[in-house]
């Protein structure tokens, strides 16, 4: 396991407004975060809430309006826009809502093109997270010919295929049932003592979050409350 | 990424098709207006300049792109044939040639009327494959006497004119040795075949085609001079300068007919070259609109590359690639269309000439792909600015 200790991801006074034309939206207000390394952190408000946003921001997709993002000692303001997908390439997993598989090619070649972006190729390394996801006999299968719980598998497996620092997932089981729901997130919890990777989890239900340490919770913008939580 | 691009245009057949058939009827247009136009021209240029001679003596109102206009008199010869050139003899042979026009295989011919003496110059090396050379009178008023004689008496077994024909027309107008035609209200036998190549696709005897053409006098169009076969180019050009000191008439290296001839046909290679870009443009926008349609449906698409650290420089490679392979499909298909057309063009027209040059094959070649790129940099400065959080939040 990695230090608890250090901290991976630390914001300061961070705030986004979404501007359209002279109408102006204020999202996020001064939220300053500490996430250590190996933690797992879910973040929790109702729609609206600015969660998502927040995870946008912290995983370099979005830039903020204000107040600063420290990724790995990094500081986010001072990297242009390769720098920020490379640090993305690198140390950041994705897992959304909606899978965001590619519908044109295998449930292999979505891992493995998440791998050419890296400029790697590496064949045992899909082989090993296609098991990890129970989804190796679906390898070959396009994602329309997948269930829903399969794809989100399979976007886990592209997720954590380069053994991230960082997995974030958006409502990872928002479009899911209750069952897959449970394996989605048992998932998670198995991938977390495994890898021991650092995870952020946003969501609107009170269950997933119960997977995570920590819940940090989210009301208009602004961060609310912080509860620690134990998981054995 | 190719793999990608090649996945997403498999996906999308039917466009894929249409954008790569687009492509292909634009090389094709391309390939064929060029080969066509400079098919003709260097044909025609490549059979005048295989006569055996050097210049061409015209008057200076005679047109030799459309070789109508302005004529000249045999008895003009005697004015220069006997020039020297440091003290050498500058001229072997004068040929004239007095030309007319014939309808055959649905297309109006240039005849060459030659005397069956000169014919061998411009012949070259080709031979005559089938039948005989022609013979001629030794005026043309040894016909028209006859033709006045046989109108009075009501007669109408008139003289019949001898012609030679190359094999491809022979081809096209399916004429044989001893097949007869008309050349205005005089009978014309084939009484020989050569092989194609030659200067003219038909040759009548030159006092006989005088005579079809109700003209008495020795009259005609160019004079062919054959120079010293010592002389060289600098030579040559100063014998054109002293035959039209001596003759007052035009005198041009045969050499420099086809500068001449395409000096002549400038507009009509403008006018092919502009309908050629007019039809590369129109195909290109098609490009851009399928490329541009394509990356606003693939906006997600390229918002989840993001997420996975792809840089924008690796969208916008993804956007040209597929428009590349979309105009290198294209510009293939279409140089095998150009074969096709080429095949379908010469079997229906066996006088036409479409030209096809490895170095235009490889110009289409460059200009697809120029074109993919060109017609991908728009829809690439769209996927360059989209919003990947907004098209990810996008159903």
């Amino acid at each position: 396991m990695n230090n608890m200790s250090e901290t991976l991801i630390q914001t300061e006074n961070l705030c986004k407004t979404f501007r359209s034309g002279k109408l102006e939206t204020p999202v996020l207000f001064d939220i300053n975060l500490n996430i250590r390394r190996g933690e797992f952190v879910a973040v929790m408000g109702p729609s609206g809430c600015g969660k998502s946003t927040l995870m946008h921001i912290l995983g370099l997709m979005l830039s903020a309006t204000s107040g600063r993002i420290f990724l790995n000692g990094a500081d986010a303001a001072t990297l242009n826009e390769s720098d920020g997908a490379k640090l993305r390439r690198e140390k950041i997993g994705f897992v959304f809502q909606r899978f965001n598989l590619l519908p044109t090619v295998s449930a292999y070649q979505n891992i493995a093109l998440a791998e050419r972006i890296r400029r790697r190729r590496r064949d045992n390394q899909i082989h090993e997270v296609l098991e990890a996801v129970q989804m190796t006999d679906r390898a070959d299968y396009k994602p329309g010919q997948l269930s829903i719980g399969q794809q989100q598998r399979i976007a886990i497996a592209r997720a954590i295929v380069h053994q991230p620092a960082i997995l974030m997932a958006d409502e990872p089981t928002g479009n899911l049932d209750s069952a897959n729901a449970g394996n989605i997130l048992g998932l998670f919890r198995k991938i977390h003592l495994s890898y021991g990777m650092t995870m952020i989890l946003i969501t609107h239900s009170e269950t997933a979050a119960q997977a995570a340490d920590r819940i940090i919770h989210m009301n208009d913008g602004r961060i609310e409350e912080r509860e620690r939580r134990l998981n054995i | 990424m190719l793999r990608l691009a090649w996945a997403n245009l498999i996906h999308r057949k039917v466009r894929t098709a249409l954008s790569v058939l687009a492509v292909a009827i634009a090389i094709t247009l391309l390939l064929i207006l060029v080969g066509l136009s400079h098919g003709t021209l260097n044909d025609v240029s490549n059979r005048m300049q295989s006569v055996e001679a050097e210049i061409i003596v015209r008057d200076t109102n005679f047109d030799l792109g459309t070789l109508s206009g302005g004529k000249l008199w045999e008895k003009e010869i005697p004015r220069f044939q006997n020039l020297k050139i440091d003290n050498r003899p500058a001229i072997q042979r004068v040929m004239p040639v007095f030309l007319g026009r014939l309808k055959l295989a649905g297309q109006s011919q240039n005849v060459f009327g030659v005397r069956p003496d000169d014919f061998q110059f411009f012949a070259g090396a080709r031979k005559i494959v089938e039948g005989n050379i022609y013979e001629d009178v030794d005026s043309p008023n040894v016909i028209l006497e006859q033709q006045e004689k046989q109108n009075n008496l009501d007669d109408n077994t008139l003289p019949v004119m001898s012609l030679l024909i190359d094999q491809k027309l022979a081809a096209a107008a399916d004429m044989k040795v001893g097949d007869t035609t008309y050349y205005g209200d005089l009978p014309a036998q084939i009484v020989g075949i050569v092989e194609t190549g030659v200067a003219g696709r038909v040759f009548a005897p030159i006092n006989m085609l005088r005579a079809a053409n109700g003209i008495a006098a020795a009259t005609c169009h160019m004079f062919f001079v054959k120079a010293n076969p010592e002389f060289n180019t600098d030579q040559l050009q100063t014998l054109c300068e002293k035959i039209e000191q001596a003759a007052k008439r035009d005198a041009t290296l045969v050499a420099n007919y086809g500068q001449i001839i395409k000096a002549n046909f400038k507009t009509l290679i403008i006018f092919v070259n502009l309908v050629s870009v007019i039809a590369l443009v129109i195909c290109f926008l098609f490009i851009l609109v399928t490329v541009y349609t394509s990356v606003l449906e693939r906006s997600k698409e390229m918002a989840i590359l993001q997420s996975l650290g792809a840089g924008r420089k690796l969208i916008l490679s993804q956007t040209i690639h597929e428009s590349l392979l979309i105009c290198s499909a294209g510009t293939l298909l279409g140089i095998a269309f150009t074969f096709a057309a080429r095949y379908f063009i010469e079997t229906a027209r066996p006088l036409m000439t479409v030209e096809i040059r490895l170095s235009w094959l490889l110009g289409a070649v460059v200009v697809g792909i120029v074109g993919g790129i060109f017609s991908a940099l728009y829809p690439a400065y769209v996927a360059w600015h989209h919003d990947p959080v907004e098209a990810l939040s996008f159903e």
